[in-house]
């Protein structure tokens, strides 16, 4: 595991865990910091990951026992003093005179009471709690207020980190923000709250399809994403999104954001969320085929169930490998030309390669042939899309090039020693964008 | 005489005065007679109760001693996923021990490295049996590629003693491990680390065990990523070192070196099928699909054994090996026709149907024409005007194992 296969934002968020990390905590902290990563990557999550958003437990303030007294008063022998005691038995190398970490540790507090605040304050509404207990998959009993509300289970294990502590609900109100990547924690009055988000998907399909540009409608989507993420919110509804997101890039030939929407998904089907499986799993084998990612394909094809396998965009996109396996063009093209959903969009990226492979075989094994057949039987557009492909090949050898379009025929011969060296330079390698 | 924990520890550290890398290994490995005898020693050890022995002997291996007991009792009392975590724990506690010392005690790191697989695969068998989750092949594969890490980066240890000469058998465990969860992808990393490293000795001069598995592994990698030509090179040689005695690896080996040879037109001697009969279960049918031109039977085979293939990841480079049938097809149609020069494209079309193939268009046929004769089954063209096929008046159908760079056109 190279570093120069890192995302840029996980470079950026280990340069920041290095800058915090002093001579008491480094040992700790880098073992801590080289397991995260070690574990993102075997979960082929380093890419996925919001890493701004990532705490080392290494890292946190030290419990800080005259603050804890002063703003929490606890009563004698509650749990909490217990833990209180606890930790200062422990925590031997602690500076009380670290006035950085007591600032820090003072708006951590600050924070909790407002989540505290917000979370009854919408309990009171009722009709909102349902999506409280049903926005996150896993318990949402667990995701406490109180920094204490875990460290008495006797059943806690120290090693692990309690992400439940670090997850907020937001305060805004704004339907709309413009996507920033986080460096720091969240600030809960800048994220949408569950039900503002929801609204936000409304707005933003209806700008939609009333031609807003996409660099900003990409910007919502990814921005609306960061929120559902900081808050941990992982039910259809976050589904829904990235599935809209995935087909509006696709739409917009945005892979990166494509890849990325296309990553998550498969992680929150694989949760069992609902969501339309069939439709993004021919989306990825279409991806695969495009990466011409064979040993990743045929793992995939493998794990594919009867239901999935039965449904027919899938048997689309396990056709559109057979005839490519075959070098059947004639079936690739009729496949190409009834895509269904937007698999197009994906067939799009490697049509011009599977062209000129075709027309290598083509100009192989006929001696002469109408330019109107190419029209036809490689799915062009227009007759004039067929000549001009054959152009930025260095392909066009016409016996008759006086004739239109209509009438030409191909000379073969010349043509074919030169498809075979632009296809050398122009095809042999696939460039992905980010991951998949 | 049962072994006490007391001569254990002695033991162990005589291995370790005499740097006898097989007799720690010995010591080390749970299925040793002394296991059981230490597990009997001890009504029910736990971290605490075995503490006080901690300083008995050398740092880290008072620990490791320590371990040893509490996996073996795990193993005693059927626990495999505790065992499974306890020896991670004692793979880690030697591996402060292994980057300070040379390669004499390899042999201990291979067989330690050993029992975290396979007590990886029980555990994570039982906890599939019991239903519950497991990972512990996952973290199996992290700890055997620190391991490799630890093998690559011993710069101090003079050549013939160094740690490197346990690279190639890591790195074998290590794509055991990942092809065993199914996490091909990450192989990548360690091959790279290996190319990228000019300092390791000549893979030639490793066991030939570790060599025949690294080639095993390369040559299936190569295949899975459609480097045929590169494939079948490992794979040869693989097969050529391997132990006679291991019939099984052999025939590991051949399951992808087959339908490479296959591909290319040399189809296997019954005498060969005869020796591998699993083989012979899994490629016989392709292979009388073949010599018959039966594209049916062909994709019967196909669908049959589906499942298998994709378990071996074969499904996809079979089915290439489908215009091996087409081929066969064509050239019937063409003896039958009294081996003309000139077959119109309707009669292909018409064999395609006859032989089963429906809803095929003769636009297809003709595109399977043309796509035989770009890679070399058949020598002419066509002529679209007429829908007539001018073949050659000599060899109009090459013998398959006469085609120039087969893989090349794949």
């Amino acid at each position: 595991m190279s570093a120069d296969s890192w995302p840029p934002q996980l470079k950026d968020w280990v340069a920041k865990c290095l800058g915090q990390m002093t001579d008491m905590n480094r040992t700790e902290a880098q073992a801590e910091l080289r397991q995260v990563i070690a574990d993102a990557f075997a979960a082929h999550t380093l890419w996925t990951t919001d890493w701004a958003g990532v705490q080392l437990k290494a890292l946190l303030p030290q419990p800080q026992p005259q603050f804890n007294t002063a703003n929490l008063k606890p009563t004698k022998n509650s749990p909490a003093n217990k833990k209180v005691k606890k930790a200062l038995k422990n925590n031997t190398s602690f500076d009380p005179d670290d006035r950085a970490a007591l600032d820090k540790r003072a708006q951590r507090f600050q924070r909790e009471h407002q989540i505290e605040r917000e979370k009854s304050r919408l309990g009171a509404q009722g009709s909102l709690q349902a999506n409280y207990n049903t926005s996150h998959l896993f318990d949402a009993n667990s995701r406490s207020a109180s920094p204490f509300g875990q460290s008495d289970d006797p059943e806690a294990d120290p090693n692990v980190m309690d992400w439940d502590r670090h997850t907020i609900v937001g305060t805004s109100k704004e339907i709309f923000k413009d996507y920033l990547r986080l460096t720091t924690e969240p600030k809960p009055e800048q994220i949408r709250p569950y039900p503002v988000l929801q609204q936000t998907l409304l707005e933003l399909k209806k700008r939609f399809r009333e031609k807003t540009p996409y660099n900003w409608i990409c910007s919502q989507f990814k921005s609306l994403r960061q929120d559902l993420t900081v808050q941990r919110i992982k039910n259809e509804f976050t589904v829904q999104v990235y599935e809209i997101h995935g087909r509006i890039a696709l739409e917009c030939s945005d892979m990166v954001e494509y890849n990325q929407c296309q990553a998550t998904l498969k992680t929150l089907y694989d949760l069992g969320i609902p969501g339309r499986v069939e439709e993004f799993t021919a989306y990825r084998i279409l991806m695969l085929l495009h990466g011409r990612n064979r040993s990743e394909l045929n793992l995939y094809v493998g794990q594919l169930t009867p239901k999935l396998k039965a449904d027919s965009a899938v048997q689309h996109a396990l056709k559109v490998q057979r005839a490519l396996a075959m070098g059947n063009y004639h079936a690739l093209f009729a496949l190409y030309s009834s895509s269904p959903n937007m698999g197009a969009y994906i067939m799009d990226h490697f049509v011009a390669r599977e062209r000129a492979k075709a027309l290598m075989v083509i100009t192989k094994a006929y001696k002469t042939i109408p330019l109107s057949f190419i029209h036809q039987e490689l799915a062009f557009e227009g007759i004039g899309q067929a000549r001009e492909f054959l152009t930025e090949h260095s392909a066009a050898y016409f016996t008759n090039p006086g004739s239109s379009d209509d009438q030409k025929t191909l000379d073969c011969k010349p043509a074919s020693a030169q498809l075979n060296q632009t296809f050398e330079s122009k095809y042999r390698k696939v460039l992905i964008k980010g991951a998949i | 005489m049962p072994m006490d924990f007391a001569t254990f520890l002695t033991q162990i550290n005589d291995a370790l005065n005499a740097e006898n890398g097989p007799n720690l290994a010995y010591l080390l490995r749970p299925t040793s007679p002394h296991g059981k005898d230490l597990v009997k020693g001890f009504r029910s050890p736990t971290p605490a109760t075995l503490a006080h022995f901690k300083g008995s002997i050398m740092s880290p291996w008072d620990e490791i001693a320590i371990q040893y007991v509490l996996i073996c009792t795990h193993i005693a009392r059927l626990r495999p996923g505790e065992a499974f975590k306890e020896q991670s724990q004692l793979v880690s506690l030697f591996f402060r021990y292994f980057i300070e010392n040379r390669g004499w005690t390899l042999p201990a790191l291979f067989s330690i490295l050993r029992d975290l697989r396979d007590l990886a695969h029980d555990a994570d068998w039982h906890a599939k049996v019991h239903n519950e989750p497991s990972e512990c092949m996952v973290d199996a594969a992290r700890t055997v590629a620190k391991a490799f890490s630890n093998c690559m980066t011993d710069r101090t240890s003079p050549p013939d003693e160094s740690r490197k000469w346990g690279v190639y058998y890591v790195v074998g465990l290590a794509m055991k491990s990942y092809f065993k969860v199914r996490r091909i992808s990450l192989t990548k990393n360690i091959i790279k680390v290996l190319e990228n490293n000019a300092d390791i000795p000549a893979l030639e001069l490793y066991p030939r065990s570790h060599q025949v598995t690294y080639r095993y592994y390369i040559g299936m990698l190569s295949f899975l990523n459609e480097e045929y030509a590169k494939a079948e090179q490992e794979l040869t040689l693989a097969f050529y070192h391997c132990h006679i005695g291991a019939h099984e690896n052999q025939a590991r080996i051949l399951a992808y070196l087959m339908p490479l040879r296959i591909l290319r037109g040399h189809l296997p001697s019954d005498e060969l099928m005869h020796r591998f009969p699993v083989l012979a279960d899994i490629f016989a049918p392709f292979i009388a699909a073949i010599r018959k031109g039966d594209i049916a039977a062909f994709d019967r085979a196909l669908e049959l054994r589906e499942a298998r293939l994709i378990e071996l990841n074969l499904l996809l480079t079979l089915e290439k090996a489908r215009e091996l049938c087409v081929r066969g097809l064509f050239r019937r149609v063409w003896v039958s026709s009294a081996k003309g020069t000139r077959i119109p494209l309707s009669m292909f079309h018409c064999a395609l149907r006859i032989s089963g193939i429906k809803d095929v268009e003769v636009e297809e046929a003709e595109c399977l024409v043309a796509n035989m004769i770009y890679k070399g089954y058949m020598r002419g063209y066509i002529s679209h005007e007429k829908q007539m096929v001018v073949l050659a008046s000599t060899n109009a159908f090459p013998r398959l194992a006469d085609r120039m760079a087969p893989f090349a056109l794949m």
